[in-house]
């Protein structure tokens, strides 16, 4: 099977709404139809690496959930956990976002959406710095080995000190150097920005939103009923 | 019509915020089709006054900025940034941070999407950089998969999206082998002859020999100028950098070494880029491993601390090398200079030698990345002279340091081999004369040459900076 390329505005545009859904509609349903979407959706980018992540991680959740939850004392696990396996598939689709799309799509994608530019530029650094952390994350757990300094589950913060402390450091000169990157490059040009990766919406992107929307409409219409 | 310089600067002074330094009362003029070399020590005031000259001074960093700046007899106050960086292109120094996005087309066609070029056009602006800077082979690639000289390339050719006709490069030899350094050389002087005006920060400039028509000499902030590069080099300042063939610097004496053997690789593959590579490291020497950018110097460096297991071969050795990476930023975990060091060995009296000798003192109770740049390097070469261990790598030591701090941290190093083998990955041809008692060339996945550095065999340590730069032509 081929693998659909999505515009990354239609991804955008389900992680900012598929959240805010649950006030308006029944949790249980928003949750299992939204697993099921992104599983979709998973499966039309060919990323089943990434689906079988997510169904692991949140059948893992589901099952620590059902067992704690008889149980009072560890109750709270279960509740915490059910909480947070709700979000998992709105993460994995923004992961998608991250890992496949380069920042000049990102800005492209965010762009066509009228927001205003600053918004667009702190966005666009802020999930660039995903990729950026987890190759220094690498880099300082290299240079601890050689330093002799391990992380140990026995002092969890000091060594959890160690990773932190210099990723923070370099977080800040990074954004400094990214900003002044950006800067000299006319960033701050008040024109319209072009695009060079621009994509057209593609009938397939019309349609993934149409399963979106009907899927969420649906759940709208049996919450009212209910 | 009356002529006017691309660049003038009236009593020119910047002051940063909660700080002395800065640049004072600095006056020039730039014409068009100029090369000019801003040069000085570290911290002096080149990097204030590039930034000053692309405006991220006073648009992004802050502080007390006085006199007059003109670019076509405009003046800087009444031209916007985007304005002005559509005809001043920069190139930064940091290979890591002066990319936007992460991937090479993406890079190149960013500054015309923030100026709303369309998407045609970009297109054939595209291809035409494609086809100037040789960019064929690198497009459409993750920058971090891109060798340090295809970096420049392409910092080069994004900086020009715009059809700029200034451009500005800070200190853009400290990650570059000699051979790469020597093209960029050879691109300036094009650009130069093709009318544009280039302006250069650094402190090594042999790359640009015969090619500068200016220097700024900075020196505390204030700028000194001389017409011609024959003037400056008249000058009695050090300038020495300009052939640095021609250095005379005493050996360092060293014979064929006789003492226990540390480390050695047998017979090692790795990959694609090694090949049966044997190798034996001796205690109290220093080794300066040579070669171009991607010759597979860090891998070798890699496989001698675990960091890679070999293909083939096998690397023997006794204790984990104490490995002193590039960037320091990343090898830094302590709270204060005190602590990192009782890190490594929490033996207070050595820690006191130790911050004395290297002139750490003052710095006792700081935290580690509130230093300088040149400061945490000599933690770092503190921390090696506490570390116990047989063998001592250091990745580019030199990169970025002016000459007077290379000359510091050589000495440094010298005696680091008192008690360990130190083994030296450099690009810097005057810092390997200072300290290598042994020459080890790595070319083609192997050990082309291998010799002890002396007045005999000087030669072939020229001869293979030679051919790194035939590499490139």
């Amino acid at each position: 099977m081929s693998r659909i390329r999505i515009n990354p505005v239609v991804l955008i545009l389900i992680n900012v709404i598929a959240p805010s859904m649950y006030i308006l509609i029944n949790g249980k349903y928003l949750q299992y139809f939204l697993l099921a979407f992104a599983s979709f959706v998973l499966i039309l980018m060919g990323r089943f690496k990434r689906l079988a992540g997510m169904l692991v991680i949140y059948g893992i959740m589901i099952g620590i959930y059902s067992i704690t939850i008889q149980d009072d004392r560890a109750k709270f696990i279960g509740l915490f956990l059910i909480v947070l396996a709700q979000s998992v598939p709105c993460l994995v689709l923004a992961s998608v976002l991250v890992s496949k799309y380069n920042s000049a799509e990102l800005l492209a994608a965010l762009e066509t959406m009228r927001i205003p530019r600053m918004m667009v530029v702190a966005v666009t650094i802020t999930l660039k710095y995903i990729p950026t952390f987890t190759r220094e994350f690498k880099l300082i757990k290299e240079s601890m080995r050689l330093r002799g300094i391990d992380f140990t589950w026995k002092k969890p913060i000091r060594s959890f000190k160690y990773f932190v402390v210099p990723q923070l450091f370099r977080c800040a000169a990074l954004a400094e150097e990214v900003t002044a990157a950006g800067m000299v490059k006319g960033i701050d040009a008040p024109v319209r920005r072009s695009s060079y990766f621009e994509e057209r919406v593609r009938w397939s992107d019309a349609m993934i939103m149409a399963i979106f929307v009907i899927g969420l409409a649906g759940g709208i219409v049996w919450h009212t009923r209910l | 019509m009356a002529y006017t310089p691309v660049i003038k600067a009236e009593g020119l002074s910047f002051k940063y915020n909660e700080s002395k330094e800065g640049i004072f009362d600095v006056n020039f003029e730039i014409n068009q089709g100029e090369a000019v070399l801003i040069t000085g020590n570290s911290g002096s005031g080149k990097s204030t006054l590039l930034k000053c000259l692309n405006k991220l001074i006073p648009t992004i960093t802050e502080g007390e900025l006085k006199g007059k700046l003109f670019i076509n007899g405009e003046d800087y106050d009444s031209v916007k940034m985007y304005a002005l960086n559509k005809k001043v292109g920069s190139v930064f120094q940091n290979p890591r941070s002066q990319f936007f996005t992460e991937n090479s087309t993406a890079e190149l066609v960013f500054p015309m999407e923030n100026y709303g070029t369309d998407k045609e056009e970009m297109g054939r602006k595209l291809d035409e950089l494609k086809k100037d800077f040789n960019l064929g082979k690198m497009m459409g690639r993750d920058i971090f998969t891109l060798s340090s000289g295809e970096r420049q390339m392409l910092a080069l050719a994004s900086s020009l999206t715009m059809n700029q006709k200034v451009l500005i490069f800070d200190e853009p030899s400290a990650n570059l082998d000699y051979g790469n350094a020597m093209r960029l050389g050879r691109l300036i002087d094009k650009l130069k002859h093709n009318g544009y005006t280039i302006i250069v920060a650094d402190h090594r400039f042999y790359y640009l020999n015969g090619i500068i028509d200016k220097v700024f000499f900075m020196e505390q902030g204030k700028l000194t100028s001389f017409a011609s590069e024959e003037e400056f080099k008249n000058s009695g300042y050090d300038t020495r950098s300009f052939d640095i063939f021609s250095l005379n610097i005493p050996f360092t004496g060293a014979a064929e070494s006789k003492d226990s053997v540390v480390a050695e690789l047998k017979d090692v593959s790795y990959k694609e880029i090694l090949k049966n590579v044997n190798l034996k490291l001796h205690k109290h020497e220093v080794v300066g491993l040579v070669g171009s950018n991607g010759a597979g110097k860090t891998t070798l460096a890699r496989l001698l601390c675990e960091s890679n297991k070999p293909d083939g071969g096998k690397v023997v050795k006794g204790s984990l090398p104490f490995f002193i990476m590039q960037d320091p930023d990343y090898q830094l975990f302590g709270t204060s200079v005190d602590n990192e060091l009782s890190l490594v060995k929490n033996d207070a009296k050595r820690i006191a030698e130790c911050v004395d000798y290297l002139g750490l003192k003052p710095y006792r109770y700081k935290h580690p990345f509130d230093l300088s740049g040149g400061q945490k390097q000599r933690l770092q070469i503190a921390m090696a002279l506490i570390c116990d261990r047989d063998l001592i790598i250091f990745d580019e030591p030199t990169s970025g340091l002016d000459v007077y701090s290379m000359q510091r941290v050589s000495d440094e190093i010298v005696k680091l081999k008192e008690k360990s083998s130190v083994l030296v990955i450099s690009h810097d041809y005057e810092f390997l004369r200072h300290v290598a008692d042994r020459i080890v060339y790595l070319n083609d996945k192997t050990i082309e040459d291998d010799f002890i550095l002396n007045k005999e065999n000087v030669n072939r340590l020229n001869a293979i900076f030679g051919k790194m730069a035939e590499e490139t032509a």
